[in-house]
C-alpha cells in the first residue's frame, strides 16, 4: 500500500461543526419540530420500591388536548419487555419501560402521557392515581448482598445479577511468602455524565409507510435502532433512527431505555410524539455510573517489588444493568484490569455486580477502566508511603517497561504500546513535584492552609469488542468519491462534541491528498450509513479511525488501477497528492476531473477496466487483530485493542479549619499514539479531567436507605464551574499502537480514569500531619472535617474546647 | 388546570431587533417563547431552574435566564438571543470567532449561553483577568470542556474588542 503523507494528521485544525454551533444553528434533537406533533410526559414512581395495585387514567384521558394515556399494562399490546444490551452470563429481568406489576426505582415510569403541548402533558400526570403497596428498599451495594435482603426479582433467589472470577498463579504462597501484605477497602459513590442535554427523543410511526423513524440524542443510532426494533418486534429494516448534534453523552447514552416511550405513543396515536427529558428526570432515570467497593489485598516485597493482588470488587448496578442500559458489564471490565500497568506474580480477582433500588446503571466515561484505576493508584500512594518510598519511585518500579511490548497481563489483556516510566517522568517535570514537595515542607503548620500533591497513573484500555453485547467488535465504514472530486465518508460513528466530524477529514484527506474541506463526513441517519457502532469506549481511534483510512486506501487503490488504465502505466508508481493523482515528475489528473471521467463523461462504461473493484466507492469491515474471545490456556480473553496510557498530578490546598479542597494545580501526561489533532486532544484532557474531578469533590446522588433520592436538581446535585478548577497543563508522550492502521488509540476516557484516585492522594499527601485515610468520596468539606476529626493532632490543634 | 393560566396575554418584544407580537398563555417561558413560537433554538434548555445558564439571553442589555422568566415579562424589552450575535456565516462576532480559535467548546450545547453570558461579561469588563473571566461564567456550567479553553476564548476576544473597534457593543 501507498505511505500516507501526513499533512493534515497532526494539524490542530478548527472543528467543522463550529460554526453551526457558536451562531444558534446547531440542530439538537428538541430543536426538531414537524406538522402535527404531540409531546410526551411520563408519570414516574415516588417509591423506590413498590407493589402497583391500581392505576385510574379515567380523569387524565378526559382532559381536553390529551390524546393518549398509557400505563404498563396498556403497553404490553405494542411492545415486549426491554430489550437486553448485555448478556454475558447474566441475569436478565424482564422488565418494561414503563412499570407493570412493580416498581424498582424512584423515577421509574409508570404511565405515559401524549398531548398538544408540554404543558398540558404535565398537567394531565396530576390527573392520574395510582395506588401502591410499598415495599422494604435495599439501596446499600453490601447490604443488597446480604442474607436476607429485600429481592428485587425474587424469582433468582438473590440480588446478584452477575459474579465473576478468575485466578493465576501461586496467590495463597505468593501472600503467605511476602515481605509486606497491605489491605485496603475503598468504595466509591454513585454519580454520572449528566450532560447538559438530557435525553430527547421524537418518534413517528407512519402507519401508511409501516414505519418508525425516531429522532434521538444518542452516541448510537444504529444500536437504538437494533434495540428499539427488538423491544418492539418490529422489523428493523422499518426502523429509522436519526441522531443530530448531541448535547454531551460521556457514555450515558448508549441504550434505547426511555426513548422507546415517545415510540410507543406515536404507535398510540399515529401522530409524531417528542419527548424532552426535564433535569429532575435526568437526574432520577437518565443513566448512572460508579457505585462500588473495592477490597484489595497486595503482597509486596521488601524491596518495593509488586508480587501477588487479591481483588474482589462488589458493584451496584441499582435496579438493573442489562436490559435499561448495559451498566453490569464495567465490573468484568473493572476485574480484568485491575492489575494496572504493572506487573505481578499473582493475581486472583472476584466481582459480584448487585441489583439495588436506585436508578439503573449504564456506561460513564471509564466503563470500569476508572473501577480499576482507583482503588490501585490509591493503594499505590499509600503502600509507597508505608515502604519510605516516593509515589513516583513505586510505580517506576513496577511499571512494565517500554521494551516489555506487546506485553501479556497477568489478568489476559496484551498491552500493545507505551511508555509508562516516561508519561510519569514527563509529568514530574511539567507539574515541578520537588518545588511543590519543598513549599509543601516550608509551609506546613504555618497556616491552617495544607498543600498537597498527589499523582496516579493509568491504562485507558480503547476499544472494547465485548461478545454478547451492543458493544461489540468491528466498524463499518464508506468512502466515496464524489462527480465532482469530493469524497463522502458515511459512518456510523456518531460525533458527539470529540469532533470526529473534523478529525476523520484530516485522516481521509491524508490518504487521498485532497484537503479536509474537500470532504465531508455523514453520520448520524442509520438508512445512510453503514452499520457501525458509535463512540463508546474510546474507541474512535482505534476501531472508526483504522476502519476509514483503510476504505480510503482501498479507494485509492481503484483508483490507481483506472487511471493507470487510461495512461497505460503502472499503478503502482501513482501518488495522490494536492487533490490529483499523479505520476512523479509526469501526468496529472485531479480527482474532480476523474470523478466526471468515471461518473459522466464518458461514465464508468468506458474508463473502469473490468478487474478494478468499485472505484466510486468502497465500504470497508475492520475489525481487531489482537482482541480474541477464544480463552487461552489460562481461561483469560482480551477484549480491548489499543492501550493508551498518562500519568497526572493535582496539588490542592486543604483548609483544616473548613475541610473545603481548593484545586490549585493539575497536569496531565498522556500517550494517545499518533496524535491526529492536538487541540481537540487537549481539549478532551482538559473536560474529561474537569469531570473526574467533579466526582471526585462534588457530584453525587444522594440516595438514603429508603431509596429517596434527594438531589434532583442542578442546584444540589453539583458539577464544577469554571471557578473550582484551575487551568491544566497538558503534555503528551507518543507510543504508536501495531494493532491499529495509524498507530492511533483511543483518548476520550483517560482523564476521566484518574482524578479520583490523584485527588485522594493529594489530600491525603496534604494531610499527613494528621494521618488522614479517604474512606469515600466525594471529598465535600463536611467529610474532610468528619476525617480530619479522627485525628487526635487535629483535635487538639482545631477542635474549639479541645 | 387553571382556567386563568390558559388564557392568551397579548405580548409585544422586540428579538434580535425584529419586533414580534404573540398571543401566549401568562405562564409560557421565555425560552419556550423564543424556542417554539418564534422559532430561535440556538437558545438551549439545560436545567430549567436557572442554573445551568444554558438559556442566557441579553434582556436590556444584561444576561438574563430565558428559563426563570416569562414571556410576558418580556413585553416591551429588547431581547438578543445569539442568532442576533454574527451578520452571517461569514461575519462571526469576536467572541464567536474565539470560542472556535480556542477550541472553547465541544458539544456546543452550553455555548450559546456561554457566549451571551461573555457578551454581558466583557461589556461590564473589558480587560477581564483569567480569575474575574471564570468569576464572570460561574453561571454558565459546561460538562465538555473543563473551561480551559473557554477562558482562553473570552481572553482572545477580549484583547481582539479592546482593539479594533468593537463591531457590536452589548445593546444601545
Amino acid at each position: 500500500m501507498t505511505k500516507s503523507t501526513s499533512r493534515w494528521v497532526g494539524a490542530s485544525l478548527a472543528r467543522k461543526q463550529d460554526l453551526r454551533l457558536v451562531t444558534g444553528h446547531g440542530r439538537y434533537t428538541d430543536d426538531i419540530s414537524v406538522p402535527g406533533m404531540l409531546h410526551a410526559a411520563m408519570l414516574r414512581s415516588p417509591h423506590a420500591h413498590a407493589r402497583i395495585k391500581s392505576v385510574d387514567v379515567s380523569r387524565a384521558r378526559a382532559l381536553p388536548g390529551v390524546h393518549a394515556v398509557l400505563t404498563g399494562e396498556d403497553a404490553k399490546r405494542y411492545w415486549g419487555p426491554l430489550a437486553p444490551t448485555i448478556d454475558i452470563g447474566m441475569k436478565v429481568p424482564t422488565v418494561y419501560a414503563l412499570a407493570t406489576d412493580k416498581v424498582y426505582y424512584m423515577g421509574e415510569p409508570v404511565v405515559a402521557i401524549a398531548a398538544d403541548t408540554r404543558y398540558l402533558a404535565e398537567d394531565a400526570l396530576e390527573f392520574i392515581d395510582v395506588e401502591y403497596e410499598v415495599l422494604p428498599a435495599v439501596t446499600d451495594t453490601e447490604a443488597a448482598l446480604a442474607p436476607g435482603a429485600p429481592l428485587l426479582y425474587p424469582e433468582w433467589g438473590d440480588n446478584v445479577q452477575c459474579a465473576w472470577g478468575m485466578s493465576v498463579g501461586a496467590v495463597d504462597e505468593t501472600f503467605a511468602r511476602a515481605d509486606h501484605v497491605f489491605e485496603f477497602r475503598l468504595p466509591q459513590h454513585r454519580y454520572s455524565g449528566a450532560s447538559l442535554e438530557g435525553r430527547a427523543a421524537l418518534a413517528h410511526y407512519d402507519a401508511y409507510n409501516r414505519k418508525l423513524t425516531l429522532h434521538c440524542s444518542t452516541q448510537a443510532p444504529n444500536l437504538v435502532r437494533t434495540l428499539v426494533a427488538q423491544t418492539f418486534r418490529f422489523p428493523e429494516h422499518d426502523v429509522q433512527v436519526i441522531a443530530p448534534d448531541i448535547g454531551g453523552g460521556y457514555g450515558n447514552k448508549l441504550q434505547a431505555d426511555a426513548e422507546v416511550i415517545p415510540c410507543l405513543l406515536s404507535l398510540a396515536t399515529g401522530r409524531p410524539v417528542k419527548w424532552t427529558e426535564s433535569r429532575q428526570e435526568n437526574l432520577l432515570s437518565g443513566m448512572q455510573c460508579r457505585d462500588y467497593v473495592w477490597y484489595l489485598k497486595v503482597a509486596v516485597s521488601k524491596d518495593g517489588i509488586l508480587q501477588g493482588l487479591d481483588a474482589q470488587v462488589l458493584g451496584n448496578v441499582g435496579c438493573d444493568g442489562t436490559c435499561h442500559a448495559a451498566g453490569a458489564g464495567k465490573f468484568l471490565v473493572a476485574a480484568g484490569y485491575v492489575p494496572g500497568p504493572y506487573k505481578w506474580h499473582a493475581f486472583r480477582v472476584a466481582t459480584k455486580v448487585a441489583v439495588s433500588n436506585k436508578a439503573p446503571s449504564g456506561a460513564y466515561r471509564g466503563y470500569g477502566k476508572d473501577i480499576a484505576n482507583y482503588p490501585l493508584e490509591v493503594a499505590m500512594s499509600r503502600m509507597a508511603d508505608a515502604l519510605g518510598l516516593s509515589p513516583a519511585e513505586f510505580r517506576r518500579r513496577n511499571f512494565v517497561g517500554k521494551d516489555e511490548f506487546p506485553y501479556q497481563q497477568i489478568s489476559g489483556p496484551v498491552y500493545d504500546s507505551g511508555d509508562y516510566a516516561q508519561c510519569l517522568a514527563k509529568l514530574l517535570e511539567l507539574v515541578d513535584y520537588d518545588e511543590v514537595k519543598q513549599r509543601q515542607a516550608a509551609t506546613q503548620g504555618k497556616s491552617a492552609k495544607y498543600l498537597g500533591i498527589g499523582i496516579a497513573s493509568m491504562l485507558e484500555p480503547s476499544g472494547g469488542a465485548v461478545p454478547s453485547c451492543i458493544f461489540n467488535s468491528y466498524e463499518v465504514a464508506t468512502v466515496r468519491l464524489m462527480p465532482e472530486g469530493g469524497v463522502l465518508v458515511l459512518t456510523g460513528h456518531q460525533d458527539i462534541g470529540q469532533g470526529s466530524e473534523t478529525t476523520l477529514c484530516q485522516v481521509v484527506a491524508d490518504e487521498l491528498g485532497l484537503t479536509p474541506d474537500d470532504v465531508r463526513v455523514v453520520y448520524g441517519d442509520t438508512n445512510a450509513v453503514p452499520y457501525g457502532l458509535g463512540p463508546w469506549s474510546s474507541r474512535g481511534a482505534t476501531f472508526n479511525v483504522s476502519c476509514i483510512a483503510e476504505a480510503a486506501r482501498r479507494l485509492k487503490a481503484n483508483l490507481f488501477e483506472v487511471v493507470a488504465n487510461l495512461w497505460q502505466c503502472e499503478a503502482a508508481g501513482l501518488v495522490a497528492a494536492d487533490g490529483a493523482i499523479v505520476e512523479p515528475g509526469g501526468r496529472r489528473m485531479t480527482l474532480r476531473e476523474l470523478g466526471n471521467k468515471l461518473h459522466l463523461w464518458p461514465g464508468a462504461f468506458g474508463v473502469v477496466p473490468k478487474h478494478v473493484a468499485n472505484p466510486f466507492e468502497v465500504t470497508h469491515y475492520w475489525t481487531s487483530p489482537i482482541a480474541s474471545w477464544t480463552p487461552d490456556e489460562l481461561g483469560r480473553i482480551r477484549l480491548y485493542t489499543t492501550h493508551p496510557s498518562g500519568s497526572s498530578a493535582i496539588i490542592v490546598e486543604v483548609d483544616a479549619e473548613t475541610g473545603k479542597i481548593e484545586v490549585k494545580d493539575v497536569a496531565i501526561v498522556d500517550d494517545c499514539g499518533v496524535i491526529i489533532n492536538p487541540t481537540i486532544v487537549e481539549g478532551q484532557l482538559h473536560g474529561g479531567y474537569v469531570q473526574g474531578i467533579g466526582g471526585a469533590l462534588m457530584e453525587e446522588f444522594h440516595y438514603d436507605e429508603r431509596g429517596q433520592l434527594w438531589n434532583t436538581d442542578l442546584t444540589s446535585y453539583l458539577h464544577p464551574l469554571a471557578t473550582d478548577v484551575p487551568d491544566i497543563k497538558c503534555d503528551h508522550v507518543i507510543s504508536p499502537s501495531p494493532y491499529t492502521t495509524l498507530g492511533t488509540k483511543g483518548m476520550g476516557e483517560g482523564s476521566t480514569i484518574m482524578p479520583c484516585a490523584a485527588m485522594v492522594n493529594a489530600v491525603e499527601d496534604a494531610l499527613k500531619p494528621f494521618g488522614v485515610r479517604v474512606d469515600q468520596l466525594p471529598l465535600t468539606p463536611e467529610r474532610v472535617i468528619r476525617l480530619l476529626k479522627t485525628s487526635s493532632i487535629w483535635r487538639e490543634m482545631y477542635e474549639v474546647g479541645a | 388546570m387553571n382556567e386563568a393560566a390558559m388564557k392568551a396575554i397579548r405580548v409585544t418584544t422586540s428579538v434580535n431587533g425584529t419586533s414580534y407580537t404573540r398571543a401566549v398563555e401568562p405562564r409560557l417561558l421565555l425560552s419556550d417563547f423564543l424556542r417554539n413560537e418564534l422559532g430561535l433554538t440556538g437558545t438551549h434548555v439545560g436545567c430549567e431552574h436557572g442554573k445551568c445558564g444554558a438559556c442566557t439571553v441579553l434582556v436590556g442589555g444584561r444576561a438574563v435566564r430565558a428559563c426563570l422568566m416569562f414571556a410576558v415579562q418580556a413585553e416591551g424589552k429588547s431581547v438578543e438571543t445569539i442568532e442576533g450575535l454574527a451578520a452571517g456565516a461569514d461575519a462571526l462576532h469576536p467572541i464567536q470567532r474565539a470560542f472556535i480559535d480556542c477550541h472553547g467548546l465541544q458539544c456546543g450545547f452550553c455555548t450559546p449561553g456561554m457566549i451571551n453570558s461573555t457578551r454581558a461579561l466583557l461589556a461590564a469588563n473589558p480587560a477581564p483577568t483569567d480569575q474575574e473571566i471564570r468569576a464572570g461564567l460561574a453561571g454558565n456550567i459546561c460538562r465538555c470542556t473543563g473551561y480551559v479553553n473557554i477562558v482562553k476564548a473570552v481572553r482572545q476576544a477580549a484583547n481582539e474588542m479592546r482593539t479594533t473597534a468593537a463591531p457590536e457593543g452589548v445593546s444601545k
